[in-house]
């Protein structure tokens, strides 16, 4: 969580992904595919647990009609996505935005643990 | 309230019934008081919600400490109490058996220590030992009230004090209270609390309010000795772990202990990847604090405690942002 990451400076949304721009003067392109498949939310996330679900899940979204997201800020760390189609609850760091742009593992290879309930 | 038609032809046009007049009535009062937590969404500018999935985690100790800790920096600040069960808030703040000044149909708040401006249950008691046993709709209600009726004025945060729990109401105050900046999770390094915790915070996303973080309570306790100059201590710590420290040149040494587990909160707030706000110490203070209506970081404002309140503050309002957007062009 703590890891040290450029900041993210300039985010436009796109017919089909956002052009993410940081401070270190590079730009990146994530899908909102990819940007949906990587949602944290309690719902989503447990799906990327197991192979199969994930592919699942995968196949859900790209089966979804484009559409581009409203996109607010969530405190000083965070931002979240708003779609018409798919979950919108899930709070995305900046670290796993850095991590998504980077085409890198956002779950950094931790399976979701729900805890007991 | 009646509703006069110029145009309509009153002779032809049968008067509401006594039961219609009622529901117009009450739809006007709903509509008043819609309008009226919309007025307070403004004249608040930071609304902040204090929740812990379990019980016993300190979670009044603190939402008061976070408001009076607010309240030194020069904030105006308010504590909506709204364990409607079991309200702690005026006893910890000094307010114990005063009761609610209403004008003109509005409820003013009780002020506190560092003019803390306070709304609980505990104010509409006879007797405290009385218990509340209300059903879910009039809680819901009673919160509504809470929040549409009262007279708050201009505040710079609002710090919400909420029962234990996932419950009805954090989720009517989200849905009534308009741009709330947050929720802070109070947890203990112990397994069942740091269990509920994550409860919380997975809470959070179903009510759509972002988590501030999580802070960490009963964190450690520090004790302090003296001995010879430069000598080296061993304490025998809870479980029998073994502390060396060693005395400076005066032979004054202190070790802080942690009583239950250490960095549960941190591991939580990493594991959900939510901000750690900071852990505050374990302090007999606040319990003699809470039981004699003067709060710790009033008692000692240069305190241990107060200082480590003064920590987590800093990082809500670094996570809140005077500008939430400030940085980040989205276009």
């Amino acid at each position: 969580m703590s890891k040290t990451i450029p900041e993210l400076k300039r985010l436009e949304r796109r017919d089909l992904d956002v052009l993410l721009s940081y401070d270190n003067d590079k730009n990146f392109v994530v899908t909102y595919d990819d940007i949906k498949h990587a949602c944290p939310c309690a719902k989503c996330a447990p799906q990327r647990n197991e192979d199969e679900s994930s592919r699942y899940l995968r196949r859900e979204i790209e089966a979804m009609s484009p559409e581009k997201p409203k996109v607010k800020t969530v405190g000083k760390y965070a931002i979240s996505f708003e779609w018409i189609n798919g979950c919108s609850s899930g709070i995305y760091r900046f670290e796993r935005i850095w991590a998504l742009a980077n085409k890198l593992d956002p779950d950094d290879g931790k399976s979701y643990v729900h805890g007991a309930w | 309230m009646s509703i006069h038609n110029p145009n309509a032809d009153d002779s032809k046009e049968p008067n509401a019934s006594p039961q219609q007049q009622k529901q117009m009535e009450q739809a006007y009062a709903q509509m008043k008081r819609k309008m009226a937590m919309e007025e307070i969404g403004r004249k608040i500018k930071h609304k902040i919600m204090v929740l812990s999935g379990k019980g016993g985690v300190g979670k009044s100790t603190v939402s008061t400490g976070l408001a009076l800790s607010l309240a030194q920096q020069g904030h105006s600040v308010g504590i909506l109490d709204i364990d409607i069960t079991g309200p702690n808030v005026p006893k910890m703040m000094g307010l114990d058996g005063r009761r609610l000044h209403v004008e003109e149909g509005r409820i003013h708040p009780a002020q506190g220590h560092l003019g803390v401006k306070v709304i609980s249950m505990a104010f509409l008691l006879e007797d405290e030992d009385t218990p509340v046993v209300w059903r879910g709709p009039i809680k819901l209600g009673a919160i509504q009230q809470f929040i549409g009726d009262v007279e708050w004025g201009e505040l710079d945060y609002l710090v919400i004090d909420f029962p234990p729990g996932t419950s009805d109401e954090p989720l009517t105050v989200a849905q009534s209270l308009p741009n709330i900046d947050g929720m802070v999770i109070v947890t203990t390094p112990q397994d069942v609390a740091l269990l509920d915790s994550r409860k919380s915070i997975t809470f959070s996303e179903s009510l759509k309010v972002p988590v501030l973080g999580v802070v960490e309570n009963m964190s450690g306790y520090t004790i302090r000795g003296k001995t010879a100059s430069s000598t080296e201590v061993i304490i025998s710590g809870p479980g029998g772990k073994s502390h060396k420290v060693s005395s400076d040149g005066d032979g004054n040494f202190s070790v802080t202990l942690d009583i239950f587990k250490e960095g549960g909160g941190k591991d939580t707030a990493e594991e959900f990847g939510v901000p750690f706000l900071g852990a505050l110490p374990f302090d007999p203070g606040f319990v003699r604090g809470g039981d004699d209506g003067v709060h710790r970081i009033v008692s000692e404002p240069d305190g241990e405690s107060a200082k480590a309140f003064s920590k987590v503050v800093e990082a809500i309002v670094e996570q809140i942002g005077e500008s939430s957007s400030e940085g980040l062009e989205i276009v």
